[in-house]
Parts: C-alpha cells; sequence; structure tokens
C-alpha cells in the first residue's frame, strides 16, 4: 500500500537534467546556482573499456526515453543498490567552528580525552560482558525449564502411550516462545532480525544502516535471542552478543541515550562518526570475545571485518574491551555456579578443554584435515546457495510482518516435530556414563541406565549438542545416527537462517560440521585396520566444525584464532588453519561468504578492500553524478529549504562554490557542507540579517552540532517564515574547507582507494580550473562488481 | 542366569562381609615374610640400616606392608561381582590408619620421626605412591558415599535389601518361558528399586558396588527379560510428524500465490550524458 503513495511522488521527479534545471525552484531563487547541467561534449573520450562488449548504439534513445517516463519496477535481486542506506562521516570537518575549539582545548584536555577513551573502552566491556552473562543464564535456565517440562512428559507417555501428545507439547512450546521473539522482532524493530553481523560489518565499512546501533535494537536483540535458543531453534546466541556489544559501545560512548531521552553530559567530544566507528569496533571485539571466550580473537575480529582505519593505539584500547568483557562473563558466570573468584575454570571455556592426550596429531593426518576443509566449502557453498534462494523468496513474497512471525513459527514447531521423529526412530542406545555430561538424558524405547543417543543431539541447545559431539567419548554415537543428524540439521539450519527472529549462524554450522566430522573420524577408524592410530573422533569433530564454519561465513584468521580460544587449545592452531583455508578457497569457487550474500541480498552499498579487478580504465567522469547541486558561500535560506526538501533528489553533500555570474558556468569549489550542518543552521536561524540585527546574539559552536547527533531532525520539521526565506546564509564559517578532490581523469581504483581508505563519504571531483564537475558518492562506487561477463553495474533502487 | 545366581550370592555375601574382612587378613600374615625378605632390603644391612631407619620406624613399614597386602588381595578378589566398598572398606581404614601414623610429624619412642625416612628420603618415594594408588582407586570408585562412620551407611544397606527383592522376584519368575509374567509381577518392586536408585543418585550416595549391580539389574530387566516399552504408536506419531511438515508447504505456497509479490522501483542517478549508453550497455547484458 505503501508503495502505491510513493509512485505518485516519483512518476513527476525530475531526474532527467533538462527537466530538473525548467523547473522553477520556489520563490524564485534563480540567482543562486543549483543543479548546471553540463553537457559533456565529445562522447568518445568515454571509454567504456572491458565492458564495451555490446554495440551502443541500437535504440539507446528509446529505451532511454521509456525508462526515464516512468519508474521502472523489477522484482527484488542481488544486484541492487538501496537508497535507504546513507555513508558515515569519517573525514572530519575542519571548518572555522572547529579549529576555534581546538585552539581553545588545552593540553590537558587532551589528555582527558585519551583517558577517558580507554574509560570508554573498559565500560564497554564490562556492560558487553555483563548482557552476555544475562543472555547466558536466561538462555541456560529457560531451556532447562522447556526440557525438563518435555522429558518428564515424555517419560509419561512413554509408558501409558500418547506420545504424540508429547510431540506436540514440544511443537507447542517451542512456537509459543520463538512467537515471543518473533513478534519483538517484527512488529518492533525488523533491524534486529538475524545476527547482526552483517549490519555490523556494515558499520564498520561506512554504511549507516538506520537504527542498528539504538537502545531499542538492544532491547529487542537480547530478548529476541533468549527467546530463539529457548524455543529449540537451530541458531546461536553469538552473534546477537557482537551486535549486542556494538550497540553497547555506540551508547556508552555518547554518553546518553536518545531513546530514553537522557543525556548523562559526558563524552560529548566522541559524538561524531569517526569515534564511534572505534568505539563500535571495539563493542563488536567485546562482543566476540564475550561469546567465545576469545578476547585476541574479538580484536582480529574487528581488524577482519573494519581494517581500514586501524592504529596501534585503537588496537591496545580494543584488545582492553575485549579483555574486560572477557574478566566480566568469567567473574559473574564463576559467582553464578558458585566458584566465586575461580577465573581459570576450565568449566568457563565455551566448549569444553580438550584432554592433553586427544588433541594429538600427526603429519600424516594434515591431508586428511584439508580433505575435510575442502568438504567443508562444498557444504558451506551449498548452505549459503540454498540460503540464498531462500533470502530472496522471502524479501519478494514474506515481507508483512505477521507472515514472517508465522514462518518463524512453523520453522520452531518442524523443528520440533523432526528432533522428535529422529528420536522416536532411532535405535541407537547408549550406555550413562560419568563422563558424559548429558544435560536431559531421554530414555523412550531404551533399555534402562541407557538414554537414546539421537537425543542427545537434538534434545539440548544446539551448544551443549556441540559441546557433546566434541568430547563424548568413542562410541558415543552410532555413525547412522550422525549421518542423519547431519543431513536433517543442516537443512534445518539452512532455513532458520534468515527468519525475522534474532540469532546467529555459528553454532549451528559448527554442529553440522562437528556431526559430521565426528562421523568422518568413525569410519577413518573403521577403515584403517591398525587399531590405536586414529585416536577420538572428538578430535574430527573439531576440525568437521571449523570446516563447516569456514565454508558458510569465510572468515579467515579471526575464525582460526576464535577456534583456538573456543577450545582452549594452541596447538590445533595449524590444522585449523589449514582446513580454514581450503574451505575459502573451495567455498569462494562457488558463492561467496553468508554474510556478504546477506549485505548483498540487503542492497547496500558495501565497498570492498579493492575497487573490482578490471575497472582501471573507467575514470572519475565516468563514475561520479554530474550536474552537482551546489550552494554559494552566501546563500540565500530559501534557496536551500527547497533543495534540502526535495525528496527526489535527497543529497546529503553540497560543494560550496564561489560566486557565479553565469549560471551555466561551473562554480570554483570553496568547501563541502552537509546536509545535517545545513539542518542546525537553519535551526538556530544563523542568518546574516539577524546577526546584524542582534549583535549580542551567541555564537554558534561545535557543540551545537554534536548536541544534534546522530538524529538530526528532518528538514520538514523546521519551519522557516516567508520573511526568513529571504534572509541569506554565510557558510564560510560552517563548511569544510579543504575536502577531497580529484581531478576528472583519476582512474576507479584511485578513486576507490581514497573512499576506503579516508572513509570519505563525498568525493568532489574538479576540472583543471578546480571548478566543480561532479560528485563521487558511496554509491558511485559500489554498483560496479565483477561478474560473469566482466565488469557489471548494479542498479539504483527505492527499497 | 548365571548373573543372577551371582547376584543372588553377591547379596548373600553383604551380609557377612565384616567376617570375610578378618579370614583375609589372616591370609595376608602368610604371606608376609616373603616380601619383607626381598633381596635389596637385605643388602642393606647393618651400620648404614640403624644409621637411616629407626626400629620404630622399621615397624611401623612392616605393619603398613601387612595392611597393604591385605587390602590390595581384598580388592583383587571383590572385583566381580564389584563389591570393593563392602568387602574393602575395614581394610582401607587401618591402612589409612597406619599412612597417616607413618606421615604423621608425631614422634616416636626413640625421638625419631618417620616422615622423612620412610616417606621423602629416596628419589621413588615408593610409600607415599603405593598408597597414593590406593587412595586413587577409592576416591575413583566412590566408596565414601556409600559409608558413614566407618562401616556401610543405612541407606546402602536399604538399597541392599531392596536390590534383594527384586532380585528373589526375578528368580522367582524366570522359570515360565514366557518373560510377560515376570514383568508384570516384579513390576512394583523393580520400580522401586529403580526409584530408590534414582533418589540415591540425586542425593550423590552412590557408589560403585551399587552403580555396578544396578547396571546388572537394569540389563537383566531390559535385555534379558525384555521388560522395556515397546514401539507401540508409531502410526500416531507419524500422522502428527507428517501433518507439521505439511504445514510449511502450505504456507509458502500460499504467500507465494496470494501475497503481492515486492517489486523494487528503480532510480536513474544523475550521470554525464553519454553515462546513460552505459547503463542501457548493462542492462542488455545482465
Amino acid at each position: 500500500m505503501a508503495n502505491i503513495t510513493k509512485k505518485v511522488s516519483w512518476s513527476s521527479r525530475g531526474d532527467d537534467p533538462a527537466q530538473g534545471e525548467g523547473t522553477p525552484l520556489l520563490n524564485g531563487a534563480t540567482e543562486a546556482a543549483r543543479c548546471t547541467t553540463r553537457q559533456f561534449s565529445g562522447g568518445n573520450i568515454f571509454r567504456i573499456g572491458r565492458m564495451s562488449t555490446v554495440d551502443l548504439e541500437e535504440e539507446t534513445n528509446t529505451e532511454e526515453d521509456s525508462v526515464l517516463s516512468r519508474p521502472k519496477e523489477i522484482p527484488h535481486n542481488e544486484k541492487l543498490l538501496s537508497l535507504k542506506y546513507e555513508s558515515l562521516d569519517y573525514d572530519n570537518s575542519e571548518n572555522q567552528l572547529f579549529l576555534e575549539e581546538e585552539r581553545r582545548m588545552s593540553y590537558m584536555g587532551f589528555r582527558c580525552l585519551e583517558i577517558s577513551r580507554w574509560v570508554v573502552c573498559g565500560l564497554i566491556g564490562f556492560l558487553t560482558g555483563l548482557i552476555a552473562c544475562f543472555i547466558d543464564i536466561v538462555v541456560e535456565n529457560l531451556a532447562g525449564v522447556k526440557y525438563q517440562v518435555v522429558k518428564q512428559n515424555i517419560e509419561k507417555f512413554t509408558e501409558v502411550g500418547g506420545l504424540s501428545i508429547s510431540l506436540i507439547l514440544w511443537a507447542v512450546l517451542n512456537s509459543v516462545f520463538v512467537m515471543m521473539g518473533s513478534v519483538m522482532v517484527a512488529f518492533f524493530e525488523p533491524i534486529a532480525a538475524g545476527s547482526g553481523i552483517p549490519q555490523i560489518k556494515c558499520y564498520l565499512n561506512g554504511v549507516k544502516i538506520p537504527r542498528v546501533v539504538r537502545l531499542k535494537t538492544l532491547v529487542v536483540k537480547v530478548f529476541g535471542v533468549i527467546c530463539s535458543v529457548a524455543g529449540g531453534l537451530a541458531v546461536g546466541k553469538e552473534g546477537p552478543m557482537i551486535h549486542s556489544g556494538a550497540v553497547v559501545a555506540a551508547g556508552v560512548s555518547q554518553g546518553r541515550s536518545t531513546s530514553l531521552k537522557k543525556d548523562f553530559k559526558i563524552f560529548e567530544y566522541f559524538r561524531r562518526d569517526t569515534e564511534k566507528r572505534d568505539f563500535v569496533s571495539a563493542g563488536a571485539a567485546a562482543g566476540v570475545s564475550a561469546a567465545f571466550g576469545a578476547p585476541v580473537g574479538g580484536v582480529l575480529f574487528s581488524l577482519e571485518e573494519g581494517a581500514s582505519f586501524w592504529n596501534q593505539m585503537l588496537t591496545w584500547r580494543i584488545f582492553f574491551a575485549s579483555m574486560m568483557s572477557t574478566f566480566t562473563l568469567n567473574f559473574f558466570l564463576s559467582i553464578y555456579h558458585g566458584k566465586t573468584g575461580d577465573l581459570s575454570n576450565p568449566g568457563l571455556i565455551n566448549f569444553g578443554r580438550f584432554e592433553s592426550d586427544s588433541v594429538e596429531y600427526n603429519l600424516y593426518e594434515i591431508p586428511i584435515f584439508i580433505v575435510m576443509g575442502a568438504l567443508g566449502g562444498v557444504l558451506g557453498a551449498l548452505f549459503n546457495v540454498l540460503n540464498y534462494w531462500l533470502t530472496i523468496f522471502r524479501i519478494r513474497y514474506v515481507h508483512r510482518p505477521c507472515l514472517q512471525v508465522m514462518e518463524a513459527m512453523l520453522v520452531a514447531a518442524v523443528t520440533a516435530t523432526v528432533s522428535f521423529a529422529m528420536i522416536y526412530f532411532s535405535n541407537d542406545c547408549q550406555p550413562l556414563g560419568e563422563d558424559q555430561a548429558e544435560e536431559y538424558p531421554l530414555q523412550l524405547f531404551c533399555a534402562d541406565g541407557e538414554y537414546n543417543s539421537m537425543a542427545s543431539a537434538f534434545f539440548n541447545t544446539p551448544e551443549r549438542s556441540v559441546r557433546s559431539l566434541f568430547h563424548n567419548p568413542p562410541g558415543s554415537y552410532n555413525p547412522l545416527t550422525l549421518g542423519v543428524f547431519t543431513l536433517s540439521y543442516f537443512f534445518l539450519a539452512c532455513w532458520t537462517y534468515g527468519l525475522t527472529v534474532s540469532a546467529g549462524v555459528f553454532i549451528p554450522s559448527m554442529l553440522i560440521g562437528a556431526a559430521w566430522g565426528r562421523l568422518f573420524g568413525i569410519l577413518l577408524s573403521t577403515i584403517s585396520s591398525s587399531t590405536a592410530t586414529w585416536p577420538d573422533p572428538g578430535k574430527y569433530a573439531l576440525i568437521g566444525a571449523a570446516a563447516q564454519l569456514g565454508g558458510i561465513v569465510r572468515m579467515t584468521l579471526s575464525l582460526t584464532v576464535i577456534m583456538v580460544e573456543a577450545t582452549g587449545n594452541v596447538t590445533y592452531g595449524l590444522p585449523i588453519m589449514l582446513v580454514l583455508m581450503t574451505a575459502k578457497i573451495v567455498g569462494d569457487y562457488f558463492i561467496e561468504g553468508l554474510y556478504d550474500v546477506h549485505i548483498k541480498l540487503q542492497s547496500v552499498p558495501f565497498l570492498h578492500w579493492e575497487a573490482p579487478a578490471t575497472s582501471h580504465s573507467l575514470t572519475a567522469r565516468e563514475v561520479m553524478s554530474s550536474p552537482v547541486t551546489s550552494f554559494n558561500r552566501i546563500e540565500k535560506v530559501g534557496t536551500i529549504v527547497d533543495i534540502l526538501s526535495n525528496t527526489t533528489t535527497n543529497h546529503n553533500g553540497f560543494p560550496v562554490v564561489n560566486e557565479l555570474i553565469d549560471h551555466n558556468e561551473l562554480g570554483k569549489i570553496c568547501g563541502l557542507i552537509l546536509r545535517s550542518q545545513l539542518i542546525v543552521l537553519l535551526k538556530h536561524k544563523v542568518f546574516v540579517e539577524r546577526a546584524r540585527s542582534r549583535l549580542n546574539q551567541r555564537k554558534l559552536q561545535l557543540k551545537d552540532f554534536r548536541d544534534a547527533y546522530p538524529r538530526f531532525p528532518p528538514i520538514q520539521s523546521i519551519h522557516v517564515s516567508q520573511d526568513e526565506r529571504e534572509c541569506m546564509m554565510d557558510l564560510t564559517e560552517f563548511m569544510n574547507p579543504t575536502p577531497y578532490t580529484v581531478p576528472q581523469e583519476t582512474s576507479l581504483p584511485r578513486v576507490f582507494k581514497l573512499f576506503r581508505a579516508l572513509g570519505l563519504r563525498h568525493l568532489v571531483v574538479v576540472d583543471n580550473e578546480n571548478r566543480v564537475v561532479g560528485l563521487v558518492t558511496r554509491k558511485d562506487l559500489a554498483r560496479y562488481h565483477l561478474g560473469k561477463h566482466g565488469l557489471e553495474e548494479m542498479q539504483l533502487a527505492q527499497t | 542366569m548365571i548373573v543372577l545366581n551371582i547376584l543372588g550370592c553377591l547379596v548373600t555375601l553383604t551380609l557377612f562381609n565384616s567376617g570375610r574382612a578378618s579370614t583375609f587378613g589372616v591370609d595376608t600374615t602368610a604371606l608376609e615374610p616373603e616380601v619383607s625378605g626381598d633381596g635389596a632390603l637385605f643388602l642393606v644391612n647393618n651400620a648404614l640400616h640403624s644409621l637411616e631407619v629407626s626400629d620404630y620406624c622399621r615397624e611401623l613399614l612392616h605393619i603398613f606392608a601387612e595392611r597393604y597386602i591385605s587390602y590390595v588381595s581384598c580388592l583383587v578378589t571383590s572385583v566381580r561381582p564389584v563389591k570393593i566398598c563392602q568387602n574393602c572398606y575395614i581394610h582401607f581404614s587401618i591402612l589409612k590408619e597406619m599412612y597417616n601414623n607413618i606421615s604423621s610429624d608425631q614422634v616416636g619412642p626413640d625421638n625419631v620421626s618417620c616422615h622423612d625416612s620412610l616417606l621423602r628420603s629416596d628419589r621413588l618415594m615408593l610409600v607415599f605412591q603405593l598408597y597414593q594408588d590406593q587412595q586413587q582407586i577409592w576416591t575413583t570408585s566412590n566408596c565414601a558415599s556409600c559409608l558413614s562412620e566407618d562401616s556401610l551407611s543405612n541407606v546402602t544397606l536399604y538399597y541392599m535389601t531392596v536390590l534383594n527383592q527384586s532380585l528373589t522376584c526375578f528368580e522367582k519368575n524366570q522359570e515360565q518361558g514366557n518373560h510377560s509374567i515376570l514383568c508384570k509381577e516384579c513390576k512394583t518392586s523393580y520400580r522401586g528399586l529403580n526409584e530408590l536408585y534414582g533418589r540415591m543418585e540425586k542425593n550423590h550416595s552412590l557408589c560403585l558396588d551399587i552403580e555396578y549391580s544396578m547396571s546388572i539389574t537394569r540389563g537383566l530387566w531390559s535385555k534379558t527379560f525384555n521388560c522395556s516399552f515397546p514401539r507401540a504408536e508409531t502410526v500416531p506419531v507419524i500422522a502428527v510428524s507428517s501433518f507439521m511438515l505439511f504445514l510449511p508447504i502450505i504456507f509458502y505456497l500460499s504467500s507465494f500465490l496470494h501475497s503481492e509479490q515486492k517489486k523494487r522501483k528503480l532510480i536513474h542517478p544523475k550521470r554525464a550524458i553519454l553515462h546513460s549508453n552505459l547503463m542501457n550497455i548493462q542492462d542488455r547484458s545482465s
């Protein structure tokens, strides 16, 4: 329905350059320079490079016309860039206000800033650890209650008959839990769906994902993940913990909460995108370290995902935050487990410590590990392809919140059903022993004193299942059980990821991998006749888990370290590294990692490390958006308001040019001003006329800009009267006087490098006389990607 | 059936365990001279001998050796059926007492402490090592939880009687070829045993003996007599499961057919003029 209302405004949009110039701006502010159209003569200077495999001539005009006359609608696909996403401003605006503030600040002031950065990092670690601890304990208890109830019910009905009732009870319990979580996510904060790692990855890349680091998101995320794990879905709580860490960081570093309308008046200096990004990367690291007990892995995760802005001090601070979060988590868990202060308690290691004799591996096992890595790559790619199609289907057809909730509930019910059926028909009974830590052993039709081995994999939270697959002694599982489990869990996990619940994919992938890895280990020992040379299948479970996880998410360095730390075992560094390398190489041959697939499907303008390989022939002139909307140094308020409220363009950065005499002429660049700055200026009514009339008016400070950050009011909420429209505004003081510029002939990879390394939002393209000819933004760069037919271009779309 | 007989024998033996312990004591004293007449001990004689170890300590060592032997031989003979805790707890307690004597710093009649001379004066520290091993066995078999105040705890004795009831019932009914009568007859006593065991498990008052006897009994019940629950309701479970599995198919089909497909509106960015050509090329090629 919303689509239809929007359509009206779209049909009359002036994105045809000629039309745009013809449309008179309100109030007849014609003397200001804006929308200057330049048509470049001599089209032959545009080289199209490797893309020019198709002839240029035929029908271009008719097609162009039809395209421009009405908005074209296409089904959602991966080759789109959404208008919804904007860039973050990592470039510092060195305007006069900034210089003044810096002059005022004493040496001590800078020292204090440095100290408060450390304080903030410590707080981030502490709070993230607390949240992780809360999630851990609540999930454990809720799941405990649920499994206890179901277990008692099953025991009762095993005796008197009517097990289908237990099945229904289990399914209903699961659905109810999942419904609560899903309703929260679907109706209150859809951005909290999924693992959150793709979103954080985008944020660190410099994309502003709306609402991703808000308090509300955090609350929904935590509640949602508790519900979905307790609801027995094939999910883990690790991804959401990372997201939570990032939100905590963004909140703490700002010293206020806009959602709660509470301002503590601290850390005001950090209210900028650059500082916030540094803290968010610390928060993500703290999240990883709380989720896996892997502080170094956390730092490396942040490094891997957002490495364009790295320096030593920041690394050290991030490491501090990570360590604090592990410490907090361990400390509170040790209290919870009744061993206060025992921080090195092995029970705190996430996936259990491997005993020293089961961790041995030999040179001849390395090729086997590599084969397992390749297998993990293939299976991971299969997972990603299936999930890709499923996600496209979901975006196209299952987009209404109530449908999404229903889908999640159905998945929960089916998960319970499949698990129950597997357990019911399994004949694999194993003796109960001291060494297995089965929380909820189910006997069912097994002999007394034995438990159903399938139940130890299905009738448990996924994390515990991983642990028992790693550590249960040889012979605890039948090969058949493991095979069936792998198969069914693979499809369940693949189906589950992308539902409108907040849940991560780490643990399910590890579980799949651990199951087939263990199977692999058992088969190896049956094939080879010699007995003692193939020890513990738990070792192969670990390698399998690493392979599968690497095949799905394609992380490298950080994942190696996370796996090593989460199992408390440095000995496996080499095999895990080899396995992850192979899995990535093999998997990348088929499809990208799951997170990248989802980032693409969300149409996020994501900048990878490098520009596409064959793009050197493209120049800034071809890449840029060409008729630039720009302002004069001293600009009429009416013009500014009109341009800002023009919904069809919705630009965020405007070059400021010197006074123009002829309107068809391009202006020389003097600076760059942002929409957010203009809005603050309009709100405070910083007009030339007012300054003259009231000399004692308070001078605007940088603080006024920070107070409005990060939610600048929309232009519609600012009232400008008819009289004020005639006033003038002097932008000189507020604009960034030295924006980055490039000449027109700069190649795309060069522009790309500047953009990626400096975290730019706008890059002005100038001709040889320093006149503004175009503006390069993130979306202009992100649309190029290397496809099957060479360089391809993505389209912009309204989503 | 053999297992059953062994079990029956096992239970009757429990009642006489104190008597057995004393007989073993006698046996071991007979073995003792052989050990102490060992060549190595013989070599270290005269001056060296009296310098190193006092007579008092030698005496202690001698008693320790006796008790050690009796204890170990008790363990070995009680291995099957497992009756380690019941049979050997007296042996262990006196061994422990002796070891405590040796290892304590209290001074004997010659004004010497045997702690250093017996336990720590050589690299091997044999006495210490031997005692450690035995203690390890004792803790692993968790015998302490079946004992209270140097004798079998009341719970353990009660468990033994309940176990005995079940076994007698098994014995009485196993004559018939069909075990269904046995399953019906002995259900109450067996269930009582099972519940008692469950309670004891919760209280952590299980030791190896009890665990073993219970697992044998459970094996009899479930495997030999085949009294576990049959898998009887396959049809309803399959029916409910397939109904559940059917729901998502309906859901996806209906949302595919009825839900309006979400379309994206394309937006054409402002470009230098020739750029639109390039866009069109891409449109066609992709």
